[in-house]
Order: structure tokens, then C-alpha cells, then sequence
């Protein structure tokens, strides 16, 4: 896929009809609040499994541990903890990250 | 009563730093794009006509791992549920405003208005006028700061600078602040195991994530009602 146009057109479409959705026919109506707390841990869930999802790296069907990306989250988990700075944090986590990337001559 | 001046200038005020988080979401998502051989007009149009933070950063994650159509539709429309929540709270807060105009308020949706306008709606009722300049502020955030980024990450070698690492760790910065609650740590860890084992078990399979997406949170109602109850 050189260009991914046909998927940015898909992805409009969805997404702008999920927010019509919500403001043209969901009005007045009281959501089930499990449903509404549902609704809300899903991108907390999918988010988690990217990130697990890029720690992990495939070789050959066989599955490996990446320690620059696993020691750069670590490091920007603290980071944001404590500065809660987001670009700060994204910026000293990816230094680390290639800081243990150059030490492993990787 | 207020004057629409007045609503204008209060609802740029309130927007501001909120934008500013945006634009920095924005840029983060102009770099990652790159990383997935996009080009600058593809990475503008996507902000231009898609305005979603979590939708336009997992699917260039998924893009870059080679995620099929399919499985990164079921993902967005996992995604974009909340918005029906979300509609569903501003549509008091909207209805004055004729049709077409609550048409393009709707593209406004996302997590950062909802908030805002949710607030101004409980302090001064229905305000169509306030969530537009509020929408209207994040949405030009978004695409400038996307724009910053795409041609940023275009001008440097991406490898050299760590930018192939920038998506793990931009999740975990946008993560880690969100685990406030019990059941949305809860959430979390189980999607982290869940995650890792079905990696184990099949490896590159894009059902992962969707398994992990529809699941995980299914444990995280568990403990929030469990903590309801007692």
C-alpha cells in the first residue's frame, strides 16, 4: 500500500459516524453505567497490548524481549510519575532507550 | 447572560492549556507517522479529516506492524464506543444549534471537549457557541502540531534518533497517568498479561489486540463493582 488513502477515507467515515451517533441519537437517553465504564477501560486495555505488542519482537516465529524499548518504558513510566511532563518524558525515555540500544551493539 | 465575546474569550482561555497537551500528542503522532513511510499529505489529511488522538496513533502502530483492513476496523470501532457516551452527554449542550452546525459540532467530539463542555454545560447550561471555539481550538492544534511532526520525523534518520522507539514510550506516557482508579489498574495488568500470553501463544496475530481490547476491561468492571458492592 503506497498510500494509505483508502484507509484515512474508511477511518473518517467510522469515527465521525460513532460521534454523530452519540450527539444525534443517543440524546437524552441515560447510558447503562456499566456499559459507560466498559466503554472507557477499552482504550486503557488496547493501549496496554501495543505497547506489549512492541516489547515483544518476532524473529523468525520465535519471540524475543526488546530491552532498549523495555528499558525506555520502564524509565518513562517513572519519568512521567514524577515530572508529568509528557514530552519530556517521551524525550528521556527514547535517549535510554538508545542509550541501551548502543551499549548492546544492537 | 453572557455576550458571545465573552464566551469566545473564556472558551480560548479554557482551551489553551488543554491544546497545548494536544499539539504535543500531535507532534508525537506527525514523528510516528513517518515511521510508517507516510507522506506528509497523508499524515495531514489523516488529521485533517479524522481529529481522533487514540484512533490515529493505534492505527499507525498497527499500520507499521502490518495490521490487515479488517482488523484495524474492528479496533477503531472499539475505540470510537465512547464517543456514543460521549454524544450522548453533549447533545443537551448542542441542541440549540441548528442542524448543520450540530453536524459539524459533532466532528468536535473527543475526549479533551467532552470534558470541557461537559463542565460548561453543568455551570451555565446548553452552550453550542463555547464547545465550538473549544473544538475549533483542538482541531487546529492537532493538525499544525501533526504537521510540525510529520516534517520533523522526515527531516532525521529515524533509527539513529530512537524514533522507532518513540511509539512504546509515548503509550506508556499517555498510559501511566490514566491508571487512577482500581478497576482501570485492574484493567491494565490484565491486558498485560493477557497481551503477553497471547503473544506467546501466537505471535503476530492481530486478534491479539482485539481479544486483549474486548476482554481486559471485562475485569476491570469486576473489580469496579466488586468495589461498588463492598
Amino acid at each position: 500500500m503506497a498510500e494509505p488513502w483508502v484507509l484515512i477515507i474508511v477511518l473518517c467515515i467510522v469515527t465521525f459516524l460513532s460521534r454523530l451517533m452519540g450527539v444525534e441519537m443517543m440524546a437524552g437517553r441515560v447510558l447503562n453505567p456499566t456499559l459507560r465504564l466498559y466503554f472507557n477501560f477499552i482504550p486503557i486495555a488496547i493501549m496496554v497490548a501495543l505497547i506489549v505488542d512492541q516489547i515483544f519482537t518476532t524473529n523468525h516465529g520465535s519471540s524475543s524481549i526488546s530491552l532498549p524499548i523495555l528499558g525506555g518504558s520502564i524509565v518513562a513510566a517513572l519519568m512521567i510519575k514524577v515530572t508529568r511532563s509528557f514530552l519530556l518524558t517521551v524525550v528521556i525515555g527514547i535517549l535510554v532507550g538508545l542509550g541501551i540500544r548502543y551499549w548492546l551493539h544492537i | 447572560m453572557l455576550t458571545k465575546q465573552q464566551t469566545v474569550r473564556t472558551a480560548l482561555l479554557e482551551a489553551l492549556p488543554l491544546a497545548l497537551a494536544i499539539a504535543a500528542y500531535g507532534l508525537s503522532y506527525g514523528v510516528l507517522a513517518t515511521q510508517a513511510h507516510w507522506s506528509l499529505w497523508s499524515t495531514i489529511l489523516m488529521s485533517l479529516l479524522v481529529f481522533s488522538g487514540s484512533v490515529q496513533l493505534v492505527i499507525v502502530a498497527m499500520f507499521i506492524s502490518g495490521a490487515a483492513l479488517p482488523s484495524m476496523l474492528i479496533t477503531v470501532v472499539l475505540l470510537n464506543l465512547r464517543n456514543l457516551l460521549y454524544g450522548a452527554a453533549l447533545a443537551d449542550n448542542l441542541a440549540p444549534a441548528s442542524r448543520k452546525y450540530r453536524w459539524l459540532l459533532a466532528f468536535g467530539v473527543s475526549d479533551e471537549s467532552f470534558v470541557l463542555g461537559n463542565i460548561r454545560y453543568q455551570k451555565y447550561g446548553a452552550d453550542p457557541l463555547y464547545f465550538g471555539v473549544v473544538a475549533g481550538t483542538f482541531y487546529s492544534a492537532w493538525v499544525v502540531a501533526s504537521y510540525i511532526g510529520a516534517y520533523l520525523g522526515d527531516l532525521i534518520d529515524p533509527v539513529r534518533w530512537g524514533l522507532d522507539l518513540a511509539f512504546p514510550i509515548t503509550f506508556v506516557a499517555l498510559l501511566i497517568p490514566a491508571l487512577t482508579h482500581k478497576p482501570i489498574i485492574a484493567t491494565a495488568i490484565t491486558a498485560l498479561g493477557m497481551a503477553s500470553l497471547l503473544h506467546h501463544m501466537m505471535p503476530n496475530s492481530e486478534f491479539n489486540l482485539i481479544l486483549t481490547g474486548i476482554i481486559a476491561p471485562l475485569v476491570g468492571l469486576y473489580i469496579a463493582r466488586r468495589s461498588h458492592h463492598g
